[in-house]
């Protein structure tokens, strides 16, 4: 690319107004996390003055294959990529449907998309706060709706699979409109042209969508789902909030918390443990980055063909 | 209401059976997020026995004093502007830095202008380092400390990456235009570009600002000083009996969330109005 | 408008500037506790007190949650930025037939040398002798006192409910169960719990263990050592019981209660019985002072002989951080703390059952507890420390029960939680 603003010294100055941004980038952010990369090789306790030995990969494998622990460990693995798959399919076609919806003229459109991205505005805790007090059992408004039918329910106090649930409930209404706004920009960024042109055509709506909308949605379809992914998979918040540390309900990013602060429920004693938890981390991590690559390739490939 | 439909919706027939059933549809799920927010300012002003007896029924005793209680228990005032001196100055320094990092990626003004996006999309991946970020604020002297809290929230790659895309909807050509006027490569970021990407600024800004304004776990950690409290950190006491008092800890959620919500309607113009490229289609 | 926004952003820096103030040439001791109403308040009330006899000594402390003190503990130690240290549960040691377990918290830190020698300190001596070895003693020095203990297995019961609806107090299973049967018919939920915390399901239970097993430092080895299994005979006994407990006798919604409303709601009266730590007391009181309770152990036996046992823990102590550079307001600290008076005052507000012979807890609670206090023993939580490996249901836990957990049948639960264990024990190698 051209640079156009001068040549000699002032070339400089990009690299010069770069740098803090770039270097804070190395020094709070990458360069801590490398350091938890070498941490998972050791027994680091985390305490001042306790000795620190390298281990290899000690911690990987008690975490990865030592007993009952690590396939519970494992079955956390699996129910990561449970709430992953739920919440990245049903956040995102629910905010693409709403997106459609609401970038049509409708009266009140701008009301509903600030309604709907309210939740984003409130963080993890007071989402988890709000769903908690809808979901009190004793009396609060869903316990009431279901008593209409006879019905009852301990919501996230329940069995695991109920909880988990609920929990994946709250996810996708706490984001989803987060996944809705880049979705409008997206549909904004098509010209009326196109649109026009097809119904000339004689092309129904869902021709419309399928042919013009869709493919032309690309940029945003990718970015929605990456995020998505990504989120869903390093979620752990919400968890704490509506469930606490339950059997049955914990996933990756939730146990390593837990772990890196002596909260599990495994043993009624909590131990000082960073190696062990900076491996868990390290998998979360490795997990995250192959999904994501793999998403990611899976997306340019998708776009050459539609782009041509 | 026919009469304002456009092109993207179908023909006017005689009933808009489409427009009644995206009204329909946009109804229920507005209960969806409107119950359990409604629920909350609703417990905000009950009493506690009142929410004992009937968590459900309709506050009518509109007991504000629970505002009064988690106002003084919190110490919400001098919280308060601890939150906001963070808040903004962190938000501050990250997006000036963010755009000068973005612009000349999005350009390719810098050489590897490809590698450190890739840094920056790893980012997104990179696993906490509670321990590790900490030993490097102790060594810096900056433990329980304003400055070294502010900088733990300098760094968020997500406002990068949105910026990174956003920036390449601005035309090229301005660049050189504005370079054959004279104008400088700083003053034409700061003076054309900035005003270009307010959109995406905006989205930035407030997900940058929620994330901090919002942190429970690292005030505990980094901040042993009272004085320099967030409120998040003052939210404490309603941990304990204070825990199980909905109507208080309701209270004091509403006020903790106020300053974001008006945040947010000030700059939701640019947000929901979903981030439109506007006249700067690329 | 980009101009005011960055004014106003250095005006709030040079304002955060402004408000780091150093205080004067004084001695300040750091003091982090964890969460807990009554407590804070009452270490309020003792600091205020303490600086005005020691006016060059200012506290500072800070409270933080139980659940980030042992994070907030390790943080703080490595900058050096604490004196005075609150600890949960010094117990717990791992005993000689224990292999492949990651020591206790407090074990870890003493190993690293981050706790003060306190052996020869003069207030020790105000604590019982056995409080101190069992709860303070770690290789033969003495590293923190323990401020009391605190039963966990007994049950609050509704006086009044009782006598309305003609119910005795139960002193065996069976009694219980009627108990239960006929308030339920009444209309009246049975037990509550603070099931939204999860734990006071199963703590509410644990009577029921104590009274299956009496001798718990026994029952911790016998698992280590295979003598005792959770599938055995006399624990599916406690397994069918645990279930009872879970799914008849706890009321529907509980799993909302949080921990600390429990007590307000069985204040309310709209519960006849509520299993629980003798912590909960003060808040009772403190809801509804004119309610009228009584606490008895748990029974969780039919021979009324085994269920006169009362379990519990040690709770809170105090330690000192060994690089403190304020060693001797520390110390001065804990001196002052352990007079006879602070301490009394201490329990009062807290309600421990005391750990210095000549403090009484003179409280409604005291008199409830006092008949089975010579009963006390430390229960299994305070003996068992597991092993790596073990699996996530390798404890004696009533709430891996419906409508808790997912388990509905006592056998298959028993082999599930045998199993967990097994696997931790055979990956020990012992």
């Amino acid at each position: 690319m051209t640079y156009h603003f001068g040549r000699g010294r002032s070339r400089w100055l990009p690299y010069l107004l770069l740098l803090p941004g770039i270097v804070a980038y190395f020094v709070v952010a990458l360069g801590p996390s490398l350091a938890t990369t070498l941490f998972s090789f050791t027994d680091a306790s985390g305490l001042p003055g306790a000795p620190v030995n390298w281990v290899g990969l000690a911690n990987y494998n008690e975490f990865l294959f030592l007993g009952q622990a690590a396939r519970d460990n494992l079955d956390a693995v699996g129910r990561t990529l449970i709430f992953m798959f739920f919440v990245t399919t049903i956040q995102f076609a629910l905010g693409l449907l709403v997106a459609v919806i609401l970038n049509q003229k409708l009266r009140g459109r701008n009301f509903f998309r600030t309604l709907y991205f309210m939740p984003v505005i409130l963080g993890a805790v007071i989402q988890g706060l709000i769903w908690s007090l809808f979901l009190y059992p004793l009396g609060g408004p869903l316990a009431k709706f279901l008593e209409i039918f006879g019905a009852r329910s301990e919501f996230l106090g329940g069995p695991p699979t109920e909880a988990f649930a609920w929990v994946i409930v709250v996810q996708i209404w706490a984001n989803m409109g987060t996944t809705m706004i880049i979705f409008l920009a997206g549909l904004q960024t098509i010209s009326e042209e196109y649109y026009e042109a097809a119904r000339i055509d004689g092309a129904n709506n869902w021709q419309v969508f399928r042919n013009v909308t869709w493919p032309l949605l690309t940029p945003s379809v990718n970015t929605n789902l990456l995020l998505n992914v990504i989120g869903s998979l390093q979620a752990w918040q919400l968890f704490l909030i509506l469930l606490g540390y339950r059997n049955g309900t914990q996933v990756l990013g939730y146990l390593i918390y837990a772990v890196g602060f002596g909260q599990t429920s495994g043993s009624v004693t909590s131990s000082f443990r960073q190696g062990y938890a900076a491996a868990a981390s390290i998998v979360l991590f490795l997990m995250v980055l192959v999904i994501g690559l793999a998403v990611q390739y899976f997306l340019r490939r998708r776009e050459m063909r539609l782009m041509g | 209401m026919s009469a304002t439909s456009t092109s993207y919706t179908p023909m006017n027939r005689q009933v808009p059976w489409s427009k009644i059933a995206s009204y329909a549809f946009l109804l229920l799920l507005a209960v969806v997020y409107l119950g359990p927010i409604l629920m909350l300012v609703n417990t905000s002003l009950k009493t506690t026995p009142s929410f004992m007896r009937d968590a459900t029924s309709v506050a009518s005793e509109l007991n504000f004093e629970n505002f009064a209680e988690a106002w003084e228990k919190a110490n919400f005032p001098r919280y308060l502007l601890n939150s906001a001196i963070y808040t903004v100055s962190a938000t501050a320094i990250y997006v000036v830095t963010a755009v000068f990092v973005a612009f000349p990626i999005s350009r390719g003004y810098v050489k590897y202008s490809g590698l450190v996006l890739t840094l920056y999309v790893i980012a997104l991946f990179l696993p906490p380092a509670l321990i590790p970020q900490f030993q490097l604020i102790l060594r810096l002297g900056l433990y329980n400390n304003p400055i070294g809290y502010i900088l733990l929230f300098i760094v968020n790659p997500i406002g990068i990456v949105i910026l990174v895309n956003y920036i390449k909807t601005v035309p090229k050509e301005l660049d050189e235009a504005a370079a054959l006027d004279g104008c400088g490569y700083f003053r034409f970021v700061w003076s054309v570009v900035l005003p270009l990407v307010r959109p995406a600024l905006a989205t930035v800004v407030v997900l940058h600002a929620i994330g901090i304004w919002n942190e429970i776990i690292l005030p505990t950690i980094y901040l042993t000083n009272k004085d320099y409290y967030p409120i998040t950190r003052g939210l404490i006491v309603f941990q304990g009996v204070y825990g199980s008092d909905w109507p208080v800890l309701a209270a004091a959620v509403l006020m903790l969330t106020f300053p974001m919500v008006i945040l947010f309607l000030f700059l939701q113009r640019y947000i929901v109005s979903g981030l439109t490229a506007g006249s700067v289609k690329g | 408008m980009r101009k005011t926004a960055l004014g106003t952003f250095v005006a709030l820096l040079l304002l955060s500037v402004a408000l780091v103030q150093p205080v004067a040439a004084q001695t300040t001791l750091r003091v982090l506790v964890h969460q807990n109403p009554p407590m804070v308040e009452f270490m309020d009330t003792f600091n205020q007190q303490f600086q005005e006899n020691h006016p060059d000594i200012v506290v500072d402390m800070s409270v933080v949650n139980a659940n980030d003190l042992s994070t907030v503990t390790q943080t703080r130690l490595s900058a050096n930025d604490i004196d005075v240290i609150d600890m949960f549960g010094f117990a717990n040691a791992v005993q000689p037939y224990m292999k492949n377990v990651d020591p206790p918290n407090w074990q870890q830190l003493a190993d690293a040398g981050l706790l003060m020698d306190l052996t020869d300190q003069p207030f020790v001596a105000n604590y019982d002798a056995a409080t101190i070895a069992d709860a303070g003693t770690y290789n033969g020095k003495v590293y923190e006192i323990n401020l009391g203990r605190v039963v966990y297995s007994g049950i609050f019961y509704n006086q009044d409910l009782f006598t309305a609806n003609n119910v005795t107090v139960p002193t065996t299973w069976s009694e219980l169960v009627t108990a239960c049967e006929t308030f339920t018919a009444a209309g009246i939920p049975c037990m509550t719990a603070g099931g939204k915390d999860g734990w006071p399901i199963f703590v509410g239970a644990y009577g029921l263990i104590g009274a299956l097993y009496p001798d718990q430092a026994a029952l911790v080895e016998g698992l280590w050592t295979g003598t005792i299994t959770w599938n055995d005979e006399r624990a599916l006994d406690m397994w069918s019981k645990m279930q009872v407990y879970a799914r008849d006798m706890i009321e529907s919604g509980a799993s909302g209660i949080a921990g600390d409303a429990a007590p307000g709601r069985f204040a309310s009266g709209a519960v006849a019985m509520f299993p629980g730590g003798s912590w909960y007391a003060p808040a009772i009181e403190s809801a509804e002072p004119e309610f009228e309770w009584g606490y008895i152990p748990f029974p969780g036996s039919d021979d009324a002989e085994d269920n006169q046992y009362l379990f519990g823990k040690y709770d809170q102590g105090w330690a000192i951080a060994a690089n403190t550079p304020n060693a001797e307001a520390a110390l001065t600290y804990l001196a002052d703390f352990s007079e006879p008076e602070n301490y009394q005052a201490f329990v009062n507000a807290v309600g421990f059952i005391p750990t210095q012979e000549t403090a009484q807890l003179d409280t409604h609670l005291g008199a409830e507890v006092a008949p089975y206090l010579a009963n006390f023993r430390v229960g299994y939580e305070q003996y068992w420390v597991a092993p790596r490996g073990v699996g996530q249901y390798a404890n004696p836990w009533a709430s891996y029960f419906q409508p808790f957990g997912t388990f509905d049948d006592p056998q298959t639960l028993a082999d599930t939680v045998q199993a967990d264990l097994q696997s931790g024990l055979d990956a020990a190698g012992s």
